[in-house]
């Protein structure tokens, strides 16, 4: 039966490591004690911030939201608010979305959430 | 559907002219950062350099309430021992450069960073009426109508 030579596998390990460090700075892109630290930390950065994304991006198309609607005399929570009594079910995203691309829809959605809001008090 | 993210490209940079004759320190910068950030367009993107450039004129004649005139102030240190230096805002109000006030106050009010940074570059202040960019064929923002507290009568 052939020998097995443990260098084969370990630097097979090492490599894998390595190759994942690309393009970090310093000793951490090339050595292995150094680079296995920095690969482990950022794959639980990673980890967390693929749920964090979802945190900052709803933020983002707040700010977008608050941003075009600020330019029709109402703020973000006046709107949302509004929206909600006017029955209109669309999401954050999209609402933000329409706010860039289709200004016209997105005015007339204002309009509708203003007379909401008017209605009601 | 993928969220926008505007391309440096794709920005369309406006010039805006605010006269600051009369109106309160904190809350023209505060208008002048978000203008800066590009706070105010449905396609700000936290990155990307999205604000307008602002030229603010009459710097000088920019209002402090209170008694910040004399209480507030700016400090730096030479470096020497014993050399750290003070002056109020109303003495840098009426030296040399009054337009410094205008941009501590905004500086303050901008992340720092390079993008902040950049985003500071793109502020142009002057204490007194005439501004170089008559080129650029700045959109004056009236700051003093957007609240009664923004302006300041005596």
């Amino acid at each position: 039966m052939a020998r097995v030579k443990r260098g084969v596998t370990t630097h097979a390990r090492h490599k894998k490591i390595v190759d994942m460090a690309a393009g970090y700075r310093g000793r951490s892109s090339t050595n292995f004690r150094i680079a296995i630290e920095k690969v482990e930390k950022g794959l639980q950065y990673a980890y967390r911030d693929r749920r964090n994304r979802k945190r900052t991006f709803r933020g983002l198309w707040i700010q977008r939201i608050n941003a075009g609607v600020r330019e029709h005399g109402l703020t973000y929570s006046q709107f949302m608010n509004g929206i909600k009594r006017a029955g209109i079910d669309i999401d954050r995203k999209v609402l933000s979305d329409l706010a860039i691309r289709e200004p016209e829809a997105f005015r007339a959605l204002v309009e509708k959430a203003r007379g909401a809001l008017s209605g009601a008090d | 559907m993928k969220t926008y993210s505007a391309k440096p490209a794709e920005v369309a940079k406006k010039w805006i002219l605010v006269d600051a004759d009369g109106l309160v320190l904190g809350r023209l910068a505060s208008i002048v950062a978000n203008r800066l950030r590009g706070k105010h367009k449905p396609s700000y993107t936290p990155h990307v350099d999205c604000g307008d450039n602002v030229i603010v004129i009459n710097a000088e004649k920019v209002r402090l309430t209170g008694n910040k005139l004399e209480q507030r102030k700016f400090f730096w240190h030479t470096g020497h021992p014993g050399g750290i230096k003070e002056r109020s805002m109303g003495q840098i109000l009426g030296g040399r450069y009054p337009e410094r006030v205008i941009l501590k106050a905004v500086e303050r009010m901008v992340p720092r960073g390079p993008l902040g940074r950049q985003q500071m570059s793109n502020l142009r202040v002057y204490a007194g009426t005439s501004h170089p960019h008559e080129a650029q064929q700045p959109e004056a923002l009236d700051v003093a109508g957007m609240n009664r507290k923004n302006k300041r009568i005596a």
